[in-house]
């Protein structure tokens, strides 16, 4: 094979492996998101304070797939 | 403002979107080219005084700041002054609704003695991130820059030498051969400077020669002085004679030693630079022979072609032109994210010592329960992951808004290619990401500084309680 399309294939292949990490962070805004709209429904006064601590935790959840998305973006684009 | 577009004039989006159709079908949208470290401008772009180039992320961030500096000036002329009245009307409001939204905001999370300094940091990192997230939405962008091909080097192991080829595996001959540009490694020499480097080292040689050779007439005047005033009749003048031909000779070898050893000079640094990945020369290349130039059969990659050929030539099709845009987002650059989390990291542990004075330290260093329970290693345990996790907030802060804004200026640049006539969804979307993520920032370096100001000892509550 063209050793050039065999780095092309390894950089796709190691990208698309490296962006799995990115289900983690799906799965936990998930459940932050559903659990946060349930104590919502059931004492609505609290909402602000639920919501803040909604979107912090979406945030931290969020941050593990966005460092997925960062190797899979160097891999990509940096490395030659 | 609302009838306006209620009315007949709808016609105008339907115009906008047949331009939009029209002008997809004329100019064909390109491949977008991506590349994550900030692009650097070619030579003469430096910053003044300091020797760092300038880049295109650098001077998005400058009109992040510029704007920020109008968006206050403007702020504070039309804040009303006492007994004046008259609402000011317009942007203003916008600013005061953003401002007292946000006050509320923080105030439920950190309204505490020092909620007069969060809320400054929160307010300051929140409108340069959100401004820098939403330059991504301005037209020109990341679109409008310098054009320049893109070429790369290459060690070719049968020959030993290094080859630049394009992207395509096209091999070039000749021509400057600019950044190469791959991951922005290298700085763009343009040949006009080249040339004038190469002229005045010569010029500089030349002019090292010539004193050589005036010191080397002045020997030779004051020998043939000499030789007059202690020598006797023909012998002297014989002598005289014979020192100027080898004078002349001499000067010759030396204005042709000097230029040599210059070139030779010029030759190794250009060596230097291919050796680093980066060649940049005018004239023959060190491996590319004048001779060879259009070997080959067109259209196989055996081919060379000029790396700045006729544009009417078939050559020059295969030349791939990439465009190094005069401003980027500056969030896509993790030198602005980055620097942004350290302030934010800075701050934070300023606020820790201001609110608990050197106490603070035992948040991370934890070794007063270590003897006294038995579970005291465990607090010292944690102290140091406190300690680690602190740190880690730099990465996580920094990589975060990274990651979103380049990620999300990918998916702009994609769906322009694919979609080039509908891509509005996407800048919609982009447009509360920007916001997401410079609130999330903000909030983020809120809480974390709200934290840095609460203590977990008891002692030191007592001593709280004592104010």
């Amino acid at each position: 094979m063209d050793p050039q399309s065999t780095i092309i294939l390894g950089k796709a292949i190691g990208a698309g492996l490296a962006m799995i990490g990115a289900a983690g962070g799906g799965i936990g805004i998930g459940l932050a998101v559903g659990g946060a709209v349930q104590a919502m429904g059931r004492n609505p006064d609290h909402t602000p304070t639920i919501q803040t601590n909604m979107i912090l935790g979406v945030a931290f959840a969020e941050a593990v797939a966005i460092y997925a998305l960062v190797v899979s973006l160097i891999i990509l684009f940096v490395l030659s | 403002m609302n009838s306006f577009w209620n009315g007949k004039r709808r016609f105008v989006a339907l115009l906008m979107f047949l331009a939009g159709v029209f002008v997809a079908l004329r100019v064909p949208p390109v491949i977008p080219f991506i590349q994550l470290p900030g692009e650097k401008f070619p030579e003469g772009f430096d910053i003044p005084f300091l020797d760092i180039r300038l880049t295109n992320t650098f001077v998005g961030s400058v009109i992040v700041w510029i704007l920020l500096l109008l968006f206050a000036v403007y702020v504070s002329r039309r804040r009303p002054k006492d007994g004046n009245e008259v609402p000011p009307g317009g942007f203003y409001y916008l600013f005061e609704v953003l401002f007292e939204g946000l006050m509320g905001f923080v105030g439920g999370i950190a309204g505490g003695r020092h909620f007069r300094l969060i809320f400054n940091m929160f307010m300051t990192i929140f409108l340069v991130v959100l401004l820098a997230n939403w330059m991504e939405l301005v037209p020109g962008v990341d679109t409008v820059g310098f054009i320049h091909p893109h070429v790369k080097e290459k060690y070719d192991v049968d020959s030993g030498e290094y080859k630049v080829i394009t992207t395509d595996g096209y091999e070039i001959y000749q021509g400057f051969l600019g950044a190469s540009y791959v991951n922005g490694q290298c700085d763009w020499v343009s040949p006009a400077s080249e040339a004038a480097a190469d002229q005045a080292a010569l010029v500089a040689a030349d002019a090292a020669a010539a004193s050589a050779e005036a010191a080397l007439l002045q020997d030779a005047a004051y020998a043939r002085y000499k030789a007059a005033h202690n020598g006797h009749g023909e012998d002297g003048e014989a002598e005289t004679g014979d020192d100027h031909g080898s004078d002349a000779a001499v000067e010759g070898d030396s204005v042709a030693l000097a230029r040599g050893e210059v070139l030779d000079a010029r030759v190794a640094a250009k060596q230097a630079r291919a050796d680093r990945g980066c060649y940049s020369g005018v004239g023959p290349v060190p491996w590319a022979d004048g001779a060879e130039a259009g070997d080959g059969e067109a259209g196989s990659k055996k081919t060379k072609i000029p790396l700045h050929p006729d544009p009417s030539s078939d050559e020059a099709k295969l030349v791939p032109w990439v465009v190094l845009p005069f401003v980027r987002v500056p969030s896509t650059d993790l030198n602005m994210t980055l620097t942004i989390a350290l302030i934010s990291f800075v701050m934070i542990q300023y606020i820790g010592f201001k609110a608990l004075g050197i106490g603070y330290l035992t948040k991370f260093f934890n070794f007063a329960t270590l003897f006294k329970s038995p579970l005291g290693g465990i607090d010292v345990a944690v102290g140091l992951l406190e300690l680690i996790g602190d740190f880690a907030k730099i990465l996580s802060f920094s990589f975060r808004l990274l990651g979103n804004i380049f990620a999300g200026s990918i998916l702009l640049f994609v769906m322009s290619f694919l979609i080039p006539i509908l891509p509005w969804p996407f800048f919609i979307l982009e447009f509360f990401v920007g916001v997401i993520q410079a609130l999330v920032f903000a909030l983020l370096t809120a809480i974390f500084m709200n934290l840095a100001t609460i203590s977990h000892h008891h002692e030191d509550d007592h001593h709280d309680e004592a104010h």
